[in-house]
């Protein structure tokens, strides 16, 4: 169900896992729309030339993820802020699931904070972040 | 705080070093959103009224700099986070303009020695001069020892 207020929030809630597309051939056609054609980004066999597991997805794509994952939990939310933490690479065409839970709730300024992860099919966090979302009263 | 970061900070913090106009591509944050997952129609259709760029768009966009001229180089720089702080939305088909300053400097001292951690701020105002999104870089840079 789609959060439409704040008071439909409930804090330590879990918002529901989302699963982003990680394929290569996303992860390639974003870094082709910003501007990022390094072929660590898009080839597979390049990144390892380079020391990675993989192509990676930019940084900012994973923290597009955060952003969408909150809009797909409640579409009317307002993202104030996101910050977010690269700690190791999101390698394309591997599986990753992102979870959130809520751990704040300003009632006074009809405000939320989220924690987020990114992590891989082994458990491992490889992207984490923090968000601040207003919503409806 | 180490002697040699409180003198970089004095002599680089909050001086304004770069700036650059960009224009927003409606066609372009409309495929942003698709690609991250968006599903708000206000981010993937531009008849919606409030049509607007998804809020982490911004973080895309670099400017001409990412250190002021003769800032020190301690090693090779990682990124390692971007924040966005939103004020009001970016709106697509509009121009804005991007002035870039050092927002931070620290360092962090591990069992491999030390590394120093850059934010890179760029704000973002529209043509009118309203400050509408802040997005900041965090550059790590492990030291030569």
């Amino acid at each position: 169900m789609a959060i439409k207020k704040l008071d439909e929030v409930e804090f330590g809630v879990d918002l529901p896992t989302f699963i982003p597309d990680t394929s290569l051939a996303t992860t390639t056609q974003f870094a082709k729309l910003i501007g990022w054609n390094a072929p660590r980004f898009t080839d597979h066999e390049a990144a390892k030339k380079e020391g990675l597991a993989g192509a990676m997805a930019p940084g900012v794509l994973s923290q597009g993820y955060l952003v969408a994952m909150i809009h797909n939990w409640a579409p009317v939310a307002e993202v104030q802020s996101v910050d977010t933490v690269f700690r190791a690479p999101v390698i394309a065409d591997e599986a990753h699931t992102i979870t959130g839970v809520v751990t704040d709730i300003d009632e006074d300024n009809a405000k939320v904070e989220i924690d987020l992860t990114v992590a891989n099919e082994k458990g491992e966090t490889r992207v984490f972040g923090t968000a601040t979302v207003k919503l409806p009263r | 705080m180490d002697a040699d970061i409180e003198e970089i900070r004095e002599k680089y913090l909050n001086l304004n070093f770069d700036e650059k106009q960009f224009t927003i591509d409606p066609e372009t944050t409309i495929q942003y959103a698709k690609l991250c997952g968006e599903t708000a129609d206000r981010f993937l259709d531009a008849d919606h009224e409030e049509f607007q760029a998804p809020p982490a768009f911004i973080a895309c966009l670099s400017g001409s700099r990412m250190l002021p001229k003769g800032f020190p180089r301690f090693g090779i720089g990682m990124d390692a986070g971007k924040g966005v702080e939103c004020l009001q939305p970016v709106r697509p088909g509009s121009t804005v303009t991007g002035k870039t300053h050092l927002h931070d400097i620290y360092t962090k001292t591990g069992r491999s020695g030390r590394m120093i951690f850059v934010v890179t701020r760029i704000e973002f105002y529209d043509s009118a001069g309203n400050h509408l999104v802040n997005s900041d870089s965090r550059m790590v840079m492990r030291e030569r020892n």
